[in-house]
């Protein structure tokens, strides 16, 4: 009874706990209800009739560019020796990124100039692209497809409602002549091409790079007489193999880290429309910023690794 | 390449993608991250400019202390000596005044003396010549009439009088 006066005493307390109950019951009310999730692997098309390659991801693509771009835009134009606010938060970040390359590819060295471009624009690309699939409106609103070609917006942009639908799930909505909500918007890292491209670069750059610092003794490392080093020889094919798997590795880390936080996202919206979600969007923006990290990071390490002989064991 | 198109990979869109990061590679070099260094390496400088002059100036600063500190030593070692000059000059000065005072006094009292004795000296003739009238009138009047001779017995009476006083002193 004491207990009960005390929390009803403390204004704050009572209205969190209101608050709580209040949205619980709301996401039980029908009518608030998210959509099930319809789950696409694939970047679709916009235009129903248009080029196959015009795809949501593509447009997010141009989205992401031109948001960095403008960014660097408003922190460059108008440099000044004592920085604003937004000057200072990217020449922080430019600086903590440079700062980061130098301690990995040496400090002042030829490398850490060479790669930083590389690795900061991976960074930012990433960093970007997997924020850019958290704001609201990705994935709810869209361009309705079918035989009839509706299109209209889907309200209620929290709810984060992703449609659309696998590729049999498309044709059986298209027989049944319900329309099937293409999203406008669709994060570039729960899109594979990019991913893929930004595991091929990098790992056609470490090659690159091994090459420029060691000539073609860097391709020792893979390929050895076998006569003369047949241990050698085999952990050169691993080694071989190991690269090629990197470019697999790069690209699905990525794509499955985001397109999968996104479907839990939406998952979660299911099964309880309100407060759920909030928690898995913090999980969501901690992991989007890591998986940059780590991919430039790893990207770094690669690009260092290849510029050392390794003839110095022998 | 069901596989691959079922992922929704496409050789288009993987160039296009590659060809956008290159893109934005280069655009970003030119853009954000020259400049940025450039402004963080031209700080790093103005800074350190910055510090270096803070030093000298404090390295003056310390400088001038000194030289005050200096200025001031000597100025109160002057000032010492000439207050030890002043000493010595005023006891000088001191002793010669009181020296000469002495002096004057010493010739005050001496004028004083002279003075004193002149006027006694006068007072004495006058006194004589007084009691010399004094006489001769006493004389006149105990002999009741006038001496027909002034003359002579006032050459008498002086005659006498200094012959009283030649013995009497």
């Amino acid at each position: 009874m004491n207990l009960l006066r005390a929390f009803l005493s403390n204004s704050r307390l009572r209205n969190a706990t209101i608050g709580i109950i209040v949205l619980l019951v709301m996401s039980v009310v029908p009518f608030f209800k998210a959509p099930p999730p319809h789950v696409e692997l694939a970047a679709e098309a916009l235009l129903e009739d248009g080029p196959k390659w015009f795809t949501n991801g593509l447009l997010t693509t141009l989205l992401v560019d031109l948001i960095i771009i403008l960014m660097a835009v408003f922190a460059v134009s108008r440099m000044k020796e004592v920085p604003g606010a937004w000057q200072n938060i990217v020449e922080m970040m430019v600086e903590g990124m440079w700062n980061l390359t130098q301690s990995i590819a040496g400090h002042g060295s030829a490398n850490s100039r060479k790669f930083f471009p590389w690795v900061i624009t991976i960074f930012i690309f990433v960093l970007v692209s997997n924020y850019i699939g958290l704001l609201p409106g990705f994935g709810s609103i869209g361009i309705y497809h079918s035989g009839a070609e509706s299109h209209a917006q889907a309200e209620l942009g929290n709810q984060l409602a992703m449609t659309g639908a696998e590729g049999v799930a498309v044709a059986a909505a298209a027989e049944e002549g319900k329309p099937v909500l293409v999203p406008l918007f669709r994060s570039p890292s729960a899109d594979l091409n990019m991913t893929l491209a930004l595991a091929l670069i990098s790992v056609f750059m470490t090659q690159f790079f091994g090459v420029q610092a060691l000539g073609m003794r860097y391709f020792t490392k893979y390929f050895k007489n076998p006569f003369k080093d047949g241990m050698g020889a085999v952990v050169g094919f691993f080694e071989l193999i190991a690269e090629i798997s990197k470019i697999i590795s790069f690209s699905f880390r990525l794509f499955g880290n985001i397109f999968a936080g996104e479907v839990v996202l939406l998952v979660m919206a299911f099964l309880v429309t309100f407060l759920l979600p909030s928690i898995f969007y913090g999980l969501e923006l901690f992991i989007g910023f890591i998986q940059a990290l780590v991919f430039m990071l790893l990207t770094l390490a690669f690009f260092t690794m290849a510029t050392v002989s390794h003839d110095d064991h022998h | 390449m069901d596989a691959l198109d079922k992922l929704g990979i496409s050789w288009q869109l993987l160039l296009s993608q590659i060809i956008n990061f290159g893109l934005l590679m280069v655009i970003l070099q030119q853009l954000l991250y020259k400049p940025v260094l450039n402004m963080i390496e031209q700080r790093k400088q103005r800074i350190a400019e910055g510090l270096e002059q803070a030093d000298k100036a404090s390295n003056a600063a310390a400088e001038a202390e000194a030289e005050k500190q200096g200025i001031l030593e000597e100025a109160r070692r002057e000032a010492q000596e000439v207050r030890a000059q002043a000493t010595r000059d005023a006891e000088r000065i001191a002793q010669d005044v009181r020296g000469r005072a002495d002096q004057e006094a010493q010739e005050i009292r001496m004028k004083a003396q002279a003075d004193a004795e002149a006027q006694t000296a006068a007072v004495m003739a006058d006194a004589r010549k007084q009691i010399a009238d004094l006489a001769i009138a006493a004389t006149e009047q105990i002999l009741g009439r006038e001496l027909a001779n002034r003359d002579e017995q006032e050459r008498f009476v002086a005659d006498y009088l200094a012959q009283q006083n030649g013995s009497g002193s």
